[in-house]
């Protein structure tokens, strides 16, 4: 064990007396104070803090994530390279303990420099982040879209509506339609009727008059915005909804008298002309006051270092297998494919009607995508920039994939490649 | 043979031939190699420039792994951690961090070992001055002239108190009078009961340190046998199993 502090120590040695990490460092601080100056936003003050928080803090998380990509691809394959790192290797050390030490100084060398951006965001963001709370974005609570699927499968495939090609493909090709589907199912909302979602407040406060915001998407049949007019309530808790132009709607719910709704359940009567449609998965949320800013850029950060030590531990498996250039190649066709085939896949859900080429792309950016999903659904700038809550389950979740789990098993298999992988 | 207790590396038929990226054979570098090393002596493993002498090495340490045959040492497989604790290795060239200090590169071994940091700074001090660079202690190593790249690597395979040191051409780089120093301290550890396996052209030199020696060629055993018993000098016996030296096609250039 104490090899692995010797090793970690090294490591870092080697980062710092390069002066990598300090011109990283630096870099870093500048954009995150460059930034504000050189991006032009929209005159707001809010909207500084966004550009700030979502550009500058993103940008130092490329720098660091492609930074320590670099460091990582090199650090087995370099040593290995110049020849030093049979010198560790003839020693008492678990060759497991060589990867893992090694993961764990260039996460802690990514996961440092992000901490320094993010002690510098509220600064370079100029409003003040005192007393800025956060939000918990509710959901109503409804089957999941994977059950959704599930469930309309069977009446789906008897249906006469549905496409021939459709029925003859296979199960899990029809099941992610239907998934699909789920997240986009709209409801319609009639003139004069009354649509109802129940949401469930676990681990948040009970919603409390002026606290709680009720936010929409609305869009009529014809797809436009427009003549919304209503009232919206939450237990003793209400709002009035009329004439609003806007794609997304917010409105505060307080204590105005009159009767009481149901207790959890968030009820919209339709008072316009036109009948309303909105996906309840995604255009109706509750916003309820969760803690500060301050703790939700603390735990957007460990988030954000999850990311890094994952990416850092699949550059030292690579490393361990690879030549430095090919490893880091290797490493940054896997990055940008992961970037891309969450979109990929999102916009492409069957496949009827691809060409062969079409469908491999489409299997492997599917395949990319589930294997990277750890990853790639972690990007907490963009709520924390709208002051949503990075919830610390999600964070808990991260640090035992991205940060325990996962490069162990890398470590470990480092470890496996390391001694037979012959020195050229 | 490899079942006597005192035998503490052991090669039982090794090979160990280079394949190119497809897997084709390119170099038959080490070939059906057979050899015991006992406790408490010097084995010198002597060679013409690629006779394999630095492959063996690499086997035995679990470097390289063996296209055929066995490696034991002390009786175990030669990547176990166990045998690895055992053991000190100076590589052909000193393979340095250089930008840790020469006490850095020491301490960074022992605690590789597991020497506690009390007991690895008292080992690293003690170490540097027994190869003269205490002066430089705090200097790093990226700076240093070959020699005394030498003496820290030297230093550095010595911080665990190792059993078997295993030496590939340790006075490779040094002047004659570190040569010497580096010849006494091998007397001096091999008298301290530490078993040594080196490797050298230095006939001279292995003369005065090895007990027993295995002359290489090809990567085959020529010639195997105890220094006092040859009979010649060692050269005179290396020679005569090599073969006379190869000359280099001076002639041509010398001509013009
Ligand atoms: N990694 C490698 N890949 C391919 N061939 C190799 C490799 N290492 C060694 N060889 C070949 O194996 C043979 C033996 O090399 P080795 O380094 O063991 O010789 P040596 O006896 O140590 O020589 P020297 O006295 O010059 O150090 C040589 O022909 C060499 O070219
Ligand atoms: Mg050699």
């Amino acid at each position: 064990m104490m090899a692995f502090f010797d090793i970690f120590q090294l490591e870092l040695r080697a980062l710092s007396r390069s002066w990598s990490l300090a011109m990283l460092s630096a870099a870093s601080a500048a954009w995150m104070l460059a930034v504000p100056r050189l991006v032009v936003g929209d005159g707001t003050a809010e909207g500084m803090r966004e550009v700030c928080l979502r550009y500058g803090l993103g940008g130092v998380m490329a720098l660091v994530t492609i930074s320590m990509l670099a460091a990582a691809t090199g650090s087995l394959a370099r040593e290995r390279a110049a020849k030093r790192l049979q010198l560790t290797m003839v020693r008492p050390v678990r060759y497991f303990m060589i990867a893992a030490a090694k993961i764990a100084a260039l996460a802690s060398a990514g996961a440092a420099v992000l901490a320094l951006a993010c002690a510098l965001a509220p600064f370079a963001a100029g409003t003040a982040a005192e007393g800025r709370r956060c939000v918990h974005v509710l959901h109503p609570v409804m089957p999941s879209p994977a059950e959704e699927a599930k469930a309309m499968y069977a009446e789906y495939m008897k249906s006469p509506d549905t496409p021939e090609a459709v029925k003859k493909a296979r199960r899990s090709t029809v099941l992610r339609i239907l998934e699909t589907r789920a997240w986009d199912r709209y409801e319609t909302v009639r003139t004069n009727s009354t649509a109802r979602w129940r949401f469930r407040f676990d681990g948040v406060e009970a919603p409390r008059s002026g606290e709680v915001l009720a936010r929409f998407r609305f869009s009529n049949v014809n797809n436009a915005r427009q003549d919304v007019a209503g009232e919206l309530r939450l237990g003793s808790l209400s709002a009035v909804v009329s004439n609003l132009t806007q794609a997304v709607l917010v409105f505060p719910l307080a204590d105005r008298g009159g009767d009481a709704g149901e207790e959890g359940v968030l009820t919209f009567r339709n008072d316009g002309k036109d009948a309303l449609m909105m996906r309840p998965r995604r255009d109706v949320e509750l916003l309820v006051p969760a803690d500060s800013f301050v703790w939700n850029l603390l735990r957007s950060w460990a988030e954000m270092a999850a990311v890094v030590t994952l990416v850092v531990a699949f550059g030292v498996f690579l490393s361990a297998a690879l030549g430095r250039p090919v490893a880091l190649f290797t490493a940054i066709v896997f990055l940008l494919v992961s970037e891309m085939s969450p979109s990929v896949v999102e916009q492409y859900p069957d496949e009827f009607g691809a060409t062969l080429s079409d469908r491999i792309g489409l299997m492997v950016a599917r395949t990319v995508a589930d294997a990277t999903h750890p990853v790639s659904s972690l990007s907490p700038l963009e709520r924390l920039s709208r002051d949503e809550c990075v919830e610390p389950r999600e964070v808990v979740r991260a640090v035992a994939i991205n940060v325990v789990a996962l490069p162990i098993l890398l470590a470990i298999l480092a470890a496996f490649i390391l001694p037979r992988k012959q020195e050229e | 043979m490899t079942m006597e207790p005192e035998i503490v590396v052991s090669l039982n038929g090794v090979s160990k031939t280079f394949r190119d990226f497809w897997l084709r054979p390119t170099v038959v570098a080490v070939d059906a190699l057979s050899l015991g090393v006992r406790r408490g002596e010097v084995f010198g493993l002597l060679g013409p420039n690629g006779s394999g002498k630095s492959t063996t090495i690499k086997m035995i340490l679990g470097l390289l792994s063996p296209s055929a045959g066995e490696v034991r040492l002390f009786g175990l497989g030669p990547r176990s951690v166990a045998a690895r604790r055992r053991l000190g290795y100076l590589p052909e060239l000193s393979y340095l961090h250089p930008f840790l200090t020469a006490a850095e590169t020491l301490r960074y071994y022992a605690g590789l070992c597991s020497l506690p940091r009390r007991e690895a700074s008292r080992r690293t001090r003690e170490l540097l001055a027994m190869v003269g660079l205490e002066e430089v202690a705090n200097r790093p190593v990226g700076g240093f002239s070959k020699g005394m790249a030498r003496r820290v690597a030297l230093a550095s395979a010595l911080v665990g108190r190792p059993e078997l040191l295993v030496l590939d051409e340790p006075t490779s780089g040094l002047d004659p009078i570190s040569t010497k120093e580096v010849k006494t301290l091998v007397k001096a550890l091999a008298r301290g009961g530490m078993t040594v396996l080196t490797t050298s052209h230095m006939l001279a030199d292995a003369e005065d340190i090895c007990d027993r020696v295995m002359i290489l060629n090809h990567g085959k055993s020529v010639a195997e046998g105890r220094v006092a018993e040859l009979g010649t000098s060692l050269e005179e016996f290396f020679l005569a199993k090599v073969g006379d030296v190869q000359d280099f096609a001076l002639a041509p250039f010398l001509k013009g």
